[in-house]
Formats: structure tokens, C-alpha cells, sequence
């Protein structure tokens, strides 16, 4: 399915990043008495979507709740599971069962005392009926008995046991090494009671939790501004405060941090057509993203149900034209599914759909259409708000003309329109109206495989909205989701992405990048193996005035 | 008097019941799934269903549309879709003040300065003065906003390189914040108002009366601002009533690029969203704004004008 959000659950992800890990900084200025106050955009909304963690969604709102509050667990610097609420956990049953032993002296930002009651709390309430439009239940539906909350039959959820207040029993459907990664997503971080039932319709407007930072004030439609909090588990940050004002348009972000009223812009939102102009700044950094542009084909129906017809366009694409020259860089080439920087990544995969111009041509001759003779008419479908899409889609009809002799049309249409298309067409794949194919995107909602060989190209799945299908891949990525060892279990991911790239279940494009301007007045940020953000430690980070 | 009061407040509402039908009609019939939106692409059938029940769509179209009037009849417009902790009228109701504040601050400085511009053009009607009046007011009244305010940004900038005093390109809430889109708001009405004035004066001062008071030998300002004045801005009425009726929808174009919190903006991004509940709010309070303010411009106008009020 298309992702709407995009890029957004990647630098979610990056910005969850922030929150951990131990890197290398950036910059190594003495850090002055007070830390000053960072002022940092939020591109491409006029509002913030939402400040309840089982809201999040949208990577505005993921990027703030991530400053407010805290889950049990978070990434590092390697997206490795490091500790937060959570001192530590025990795993058990087999990757069914976990115990986690929440960190003694842990204060919610008022003072408050944490327990495991308050994580099960914030738990059940995730997945009650209030939250029906949050993304506990996308996350978080393997915990046992939670859909029952959501469906009402139940009020709390089975698999989570307060033991005693420092320890929390969370038990699952089946086993899953990825729990921990899900359990780094907002829906499941703890929130206050006392703060909810003070004032159930608007306390995030003042919202505070265990995160770094709590919220001064919410001017909607406007800006936030977050202030330290005085009981972080890490010691109470230096800054002074956080100002991010909400700026729909990235140009106008551009602006106001060339006019000195920024002092970061572009993590949500980069006004691409401006690269050039800023991209040898000294502040000018790029980060490579989780997040693959890809083509998927209708794999249900004529012609793109024979492999090998899928095999001679994917081999007749020169990617290397196509991002240097067409996209003029501005994103990287893409040979495989997992991107680079993901536990699993195999690059030895990356030679399997390389470009051919001779042996496309007669993977199509075997198919039965030589010189693309008698080839059916159809149409590569992208849509409207992605302004890469026309440019690439444009020379993928010229190379699959000129190699090929295939003709193919682009149907081009508005997001909307085409998500509904993509829905109709994984509803009824034979229909006349499904498409034959298109162009789409994924970005990780956390760093793990599972998340786009499992949940993208396994039968069945909601996201496969091609229908591709292979036996052996469905074996091999069912085994490796429950498989606790990952020596055995991304060995695993990699055959079945191997299987699906020769048979070309997916023809990935592009992965992304993403560009921002720091100032360099701001002192301690670092480098993680996804690029630079704002990190871990918030106690370190500084702005010199 | 009070029976075309009564006529139009009838009127009034049947054109309020019909646009909240047609917007009703047209988002209902619109391509794109709000739920799907809402989920941002990931596929879980059993919670489409769920928010399908939830809010409602799963209800024929009829229900769906005698519900949401019910709703309506009792204040309440629902919950926004991108912004699921906050009421819909919350939204709007933090965007009406922004929005009035900018146009009200746009709406004077443009009666002023093309009441002004059209004034003086009339009166050196045809001199290379008039000739550089109307000049610039037909540059102002044809640059579109998207032209004017990057004209406007590379100027800011240059001033800001300079180190010489420069405006915030974007925000809200201080005095400085107000200036460069009061300006981009106030050019296109500047030019319209100085053109209509300008228009409006010249058949004035050839009527009998101007020439009747002239030769009663009333001094030259004096014919002017009492007689041809007055009768010249009688125009300028028709244009305040539409042109304040879009004050509390907000400049969307403006709004936007300045990043400022008003309706125009929270208009824009909630159509791009499908955010329904906001855009049949927006598209409400806009007919609203437009059907009332139409009223009062007739019912000024009958009050300024007595040819009117007799006819």
C-alpha cells in the first residue's frame, strides 16, 4: 500500500534514533553555563497532528512525542534495543514472554513516581475504544488479549501482568523478536493518569511525561515550545527550551532559517528545488532514510502474472541513468529490498535486477512477445504529489521503448485516487480495472527486515498489494519472525529477499534521503549510522548565542 | 424595510441548507477514503472496519447527511480527521481572529491608499501623473500573490545579507509579523479600489450638481469632499460586502506561504488531507460569511443611497 506518510515513519524512526543513542559529536564546543533555546521547524503541518502517544502517526507528531515521553525501551546509535523506562528485561517462553524491570527512581517530569501500573495503564488505554484511530493496534495487536480491548469484549489486557510495581509481564500471541523494536514506536509509551483524568479533553496541551522535555505551551495552529524536565532519568537538559513553530511550506522554513529565526529546518520537509543552493553549507547535512521507492506489479494478471516478464523490465532499467541523470542525484539508487544500514541488508543481492539490455530483451522473447510484438497495452501508475514520480516514470517509458520495444502509458493521478486504485486492485487483482502497475513507496516503521520482506511481500499480507506469491519465501520469512536467533533468523530475510528480487516481486528504485540545515551554533548533537540528528543524550545538547 | 429583512433572512437560509448539501454531496462523492488517509497506508481490515462504524461511513448516505445536520443544529461539527484530539470548531475558532485581524489590517490599508490613489488620478486625469497612477495601480491590481511574495522574500533577504534592518519572512504574533502580508493582501484591492474610485469620480465630476455647486462658488475642496466625494464612493459599498465576507475565511494563498494560523490555511491543508469535517466547516463558515455580509451591503447601501431606498 502507499505509504501517505512516507518518509515519515523513517525519520520517526531517525528521530526516535535521536533519542539514544551514544555517537560521535558533531561539534565539540565548550558548553556555555546556560544552554540557550533551539529553535526548530516543523515543515508540512499548520498543526500539530497529535500529542497523545497512541495518536502518533504522522512524523511531526512522533518527532514531539518523542521529546515528551518515553517507552520502556529505545533505540542507540546501531538502532540496537537499549534501556529507558525499562532498567532491563528478561525474555522468556521463547520469545513469548517478556519481563521488564522498570528503572528504580523513575519520575514522571511533575515529580510523580512511575510503576508498572502506569505502563499498563498507558497500555490499555492505547488500545481502548478512544484510541480506535491510534496505531497501538498496528504495532501492538501480538500482545495477547489486546484486540479484545479495542473490540470492548475485554476492559484490560490479558498479556500484561503487573507483577509488582517495579516489574511489568508482557506476553504475546506468538513469539517475536521485533516486539522490543514495536515497543520503540509511541503507542506504547507511558503517560500520567493523574495528568489524563485532570483533564481528560486537553491535557497535552501541557503535557509531560518521562521524555526530556515537557510542553510550556501548545499555541495551536502555531508553534509548541518544550521546556527540560527537572526528574529525566538522565539529568535535567541544558537548553533552556525548544521552540518549533508549525511551517506547512519547507520554502518558508528555508527562509526564515536564512534570516537567522531557525536554528534547524528541513527534518520533516526539505524544499528540494533549493538543494543546489544550499548543499555546500557548512550546516548542510543529508542522512540516507529507511525508505525505498520501488515499482510493484500486478502479479494476478496478464502480463505481469509470468515472471519473466517482470524479470526483462526490471533487468531493462539503467538505474544508474536514472538516478544520476534524471533525479541528478538527489537519491540513491536501490538494488534491494531491505536498504542499506538495516539489520539483514545483503548487498551481494544488489546485482540481481542489474541492468541488461540483452538479456531483457530475451527474457521477453522467452516470455513469448519478441521486440515486445503483441505486447498488451498497458499502464506504470503513479501518483500526483511525489513531483519525482513524472520525471522517473517518463524515462522508465523511454528505456522499456527503446530496450524492450514495449509501449507502456503513465497513468498519472491524485493521491487519493490512486491509494483507492491500489486498494481496488489488492480487492480484486483480475479485475479489467486493477492496475497493471506502479510506482510506491515504503519507509520502515522500525529498523527490522521483518517490516519490509515479512510485511510487504509475504501472501496475504495487507501491504502486498501486488499479490506476489512464492511458496518457499512464505516458509522462510514465517520461520524467521519467530525465529529468536538472528544469526539464523536474517540469513533467513535474505534468501527470501534474494527469491523475491529474482522473481522480481518488487523492482526497487530509489532510496531516500534526507536533507536538513543545523545550525552550527548548536552544540552536541551527533552522527548515527542513519546521518545526523539531534541525539540521545538531550542533557548534552546546547545552543552557543 | 422590514419585510426585505424578513425575505432575505428566509433566502438566507435556504442558501445555507443548500450549501451544506453540496458540500456534504461533493465530499461524500469524492475519490479518495478518509479512513484509508487516516491509517496512513497500513492494511489492518479489522480496524478499517472498526473506524468505518466509528465514524460512521459504514451508514447509508442519507443517514450520514441527516446526522451530521443534526450535529450541526446542535454546534457540533465533529472531530477533524488529521487532528484527532481536537474539535473541529477548536480549530476554527483559533484561525477567526488571525484571519479577521490580517484581512480588517489589509481591508483599511487598501481603502486608504486606493481611495487616495484613485482620488488623485481623477483629479489629474489624463496628465503623465494619472498616466504613472493608474500605471502602477494596473501592476498592483494584476500581480498575482504567489508573484509578489517571492519579489517580496528576495528583497527581505537582501536586506537581511546587507545587514540592514529586515522583516520576518514568516510567523505570527508580533507587529513585524504583520507587514509583509498585509502588504501582498493589500496590493491586488489597492489597484481594484483606485480604479474603481478613479472611474467612479471622473462620471461624478461631469454631473450637473458638481458644476450647479462650482458655480454656487464653493471653494474646489470643498465641491470635492462633500459632493463628488461622497456620491464617487457609493461603488466602493458593493466591493466592502464580498470582500469582507472572504476576511473570516481567511487569504489562502497568503496564509500559507506566511505560515500564518488562520482558516485559510487550516481551508488548504484540510483539503488536501480529505479532512471532510474541516472542509464542510470552512465551506459553511465562507457561505455564512459571504450571505450575511451580502445583506449588509444592500442594507447599507439602501441607507447610503436614498434612490434606492425609494425604488
Amino acid at each position: 500500500m502507499q505509504k501517505l506518510s512516507t518518509i515519515t515513519k523513517l525519520i520517526c524512526l531517525i528521530a526516535l534514533i535521536s533519542l539514544i543513542s551514544g555517537c560521535v559529536p558533531v561539534t565539540q564546543t565548550a558548553a556555555p553555563a546556560a544552554g540557550g533555546t533551539l529553535r526548530w521547524s516543523l515543515e508540512g503541518i499548520n498543526e500539530l497532528p497529535a500529542l497523545d502517544p497512541p495518536l502518533a502517526g504522522a512524523s511531526q507528531s512522533v518527532g514531539v512525542i518523542s521529546l515528551v515521553f518515553e517507552g520502556l525501551v529505545r533505540l542507540d546509535g546501531q538502532l540496537n534495543i537499549a534501556p529507558a523506562g525499562a532498567e532491563s528485561w528478561d525474555v522468556k517462553d521463547g520469545g513469548k514472554t517478556f519481563v521488564f524491570h522498570i528503572r528504580k527512581g523513575l519520575k514522571f517530569a511533575n515529580g510523580d513516581p512511575v510503576t508498572a501500573e502506569d505502563y499498563a495503564y498507558s497500555l490499555n488505554r492505547a488500545f481502548g475504544p478512544d484510541f480506535a484511530n491510534g496505531n497501538a493496534g498496528y504495532y501492538l495487536s501480538n500482545i495477547s488479549g489486546a484486540t479484545d480491548v479495542t473490540s470492548g469484549s475485554a476492559q484490560t489486557i490479558s498479556g500484561v501482568k503487573v507483577i509488582d510495581p517495579q516489574t511489568l509481564e508482557i506476553s504475546l500471541n506468538t513469539p517475536s523478536v521485533y516486539f522490543l523494536y514495536q515497543l520503540t514506536f509511541p503507542a506504547s509509551f507511558v503517560v500520567s493518569k493523574k495528568a489524563v483524568d485532570a483533564n481528560p479533553t486537553s491535557w497535552t496541551d501541557t503535557a509531560y511525561g518521562t521524555g526530556p522535555f515537557m510542553v510550556k505551551e501548545w499555541k495551536h495552529n502555531q508553534s509548541i515550545t518544550l521546556v527540560p524536565n527537572p526528574n529525566y532519568w538522565l539529568g535535567k537538559p541544558q537548553l533552556e527550551a525548544i521552540e518549533m513553530p508549525f511551517i506547512q511550506d519547507a520554502a518558508t522554513a528555508l527562509k526564515l532559517y536564512q534570516t537567522g529565526e531557525l536554528d534547524i529546518m528541513g527534518t520533516y520537509n526539505f524544499p528540494t528545488d533549493q538543494l543546489s543552493a544550499v548543499s555546500s553549507l557548512p550546516e548542510f547535512k543529508q542522512v540516507n532514510q529507511f525508505f525505498v521507492a520501488y515499482i510493484g506489479f500486478n502479479n494476478a494478471k496478464p502480463p505481469f502474472n509470468n515472471p519473466a516478464v517482470r524479470q526483462a523490465f526490471a533487468r531493462a532499467v539503467d538505474k544508474a541513468t536514472l538516478i544520476n541523470k534524471v533525479m541528478e542525484g538527489a537519491v540513491v539508487q536501490a538494488d534491494t529490498i531491505i536498504p542499506p544500514g538495516m539489520p539483514g541488508y545483503n548487498a551481494a543481492a544488489a546485482k540481481i535486477q542489474s541492468f541488461d539490455a540483452a538479456e531483457a530483451k530475451t527474457l521477453l522473447a522467452n516470455a513469448g512477445y519478441p521486440d515486445g510484438k503483441d505486447f498488451p497495452k498497458i499502464a506504470l501508475s503513479i501518483n500526483n504529489q511525489d513531483p519525482n514520480f513524472p520525471k522517473i516514470a517518463a524515462a522508465l517509458q523511454q528505456m522499456w521503448q527503446e530496450t524492450l520495444g514495449v509501449t507502456v502509458d503513465i497513468n498519472t493521478e491524485e493521491l487519493s485516487k490512486f491509494n483507492d486504485d491500489l486498494t481496488a486492485t489488492a480487492n480484486n487483482p483480475e479485475d479489467p480495472a486493477a492496475l497493471s502497475f506502479y510506482v510506491s513507496v515504503w519507509g520502515a516503521d522500525y529498523p527490522d527486515p521483518q517490516n519490509f520482506v515479512s510485511q510487504q511481500l509475504r501472501s496475504g499480507v495487507g501491504n502486498n498489494n501486488g499479490h506476489y506469491s512464492n511458496a518457499e519465501f512464505d516458509k522462510l520469512v514465517d520461520a524467521a519472525d519467530v525465529d529468536a536467533n538472528q544469526a539464523t533468523r536474517l540469513p533467513a530475510y535474505q534468501q527470501a529477499e534474494t527469491i523475491a528480487l529474482t522473481e522480481v516481486g518488487w523492482l526497487p528504485l530509489y532510496y531516500g534521503k534526507a536533507n536538513m540545515l543545523i545550525r552550527t551554533s548548536v552544540n552536541g548533537l551527533v552522527v548515527t549510522p542513519q546521518g545526523l540528528f539531534p541525539a540521545v543524550d538531550w542533557t548534552k545538547v546546547t545552543v552557543t548565542k | 424595510m422590514g419585510r426585505t429583512i424578513g425575505q432575505r433572512a428566509l433566502s438566507l437560509i435556504f442558501v445555507l441548507f443548500s450549501v451544506t448539501f453540496l458540500t456534504f454531496a461533493v465530499s461524500f462523492n469524492a475519490p479518495g477514503d478518509p479512513i484509508l488517509n487516516m491509517m496512513g497506508g497500513r492494511q489492518d481490515p479489522a480496524r478499517y472496519a472498526l473506524l468505518r462504524t466509528l465514524y460512521g461511513f459504514d451508514q447509508p448516505w442519507y443517514i450520514q447527511y441527516f446526522r451530521y445536520l443534526y450535529n450541526l443544529l446542535h454546534g457540533d461539527l465533529g472531530y477533524s480527521y488529521k487532528y484527532p484530539e481536537r474539535p473541529v470548531w477548536a480549530l476554527i475558532a483559533n484561525g477567526v481572529p488571525v484571519s479577521l485581524e490580517l484581512g480588517l489590517l489589509a481591508l483599511i490599508v487598501s481603502i486608504v491608499f486606493g481611495v487616495a490613489a484613485g482620488v488623485l488620478a481623477a483629479l489629474w486625469q489624463n496628465t503623465w501623473r494619472d498616466t504613472l497612477l493608474t500605471g502602477i495601480m494596473l501592476v498592483l491590481y494584476s500581480v498575482p500573490s504567489f508573484v509578489l511574495i517571492p519579489i517580496l522574500w528576495i528583497g527581505d533577504l537582501a536586506l537581511y545579507r546587507a545587514g540592514l534592518p529586515s522583516l520576518p519572512v514568516a510567523g505570527w504574533g508580533k507587529w513585524e509579523h504583520y507587514v509583509l502580508p498585509v502588504i501582498v493582501l493589500a496590493a491586488a484591492n489597492v489597484g481594484f479600489i483606485a480604479r474603481l474610485i478613479r472611474s467612479s469620480m471622473l462620471e461624478v465630476l461631469r454631473k450637473d450638481f458638481i458644476r450647479t455647486a462650482k458655480a454656487k462658488g464653493l471653494t474646489w475642496s470643498l465641491v470635492i469632499r462633500r459632493h463628488a466625494l461622497r456620491n464617487a464612493l457609493l461603488p466602493l459599498i458593493t466591493l466592502l460586502g464580498p470582500a469582507s465576507a472572504f476576511l473570516v475565511t481567511g487569504a489562502f494563498v497568503v496564509e500559507n506561504l506566511f505560515a500564518i494560523p488562520g482558516v485559510g490555511y487550516l481551508a488548504v491543508q484540510a483539503i488536501g488531507q480529505r479532512d471532510y469535517p474541516v472542509i464542510q466547516a470552512t465551506t459553511i463558515l465562507l457561505a455564512l460569511a459571504v450571505v450575511v455580509m451580502n445583506l449588509l451591503t444592500d442594507l447599507a447601501y439602501t441607507l447610503a443611497d436614498p434612490r434606492v431606498r425609494s425604488g
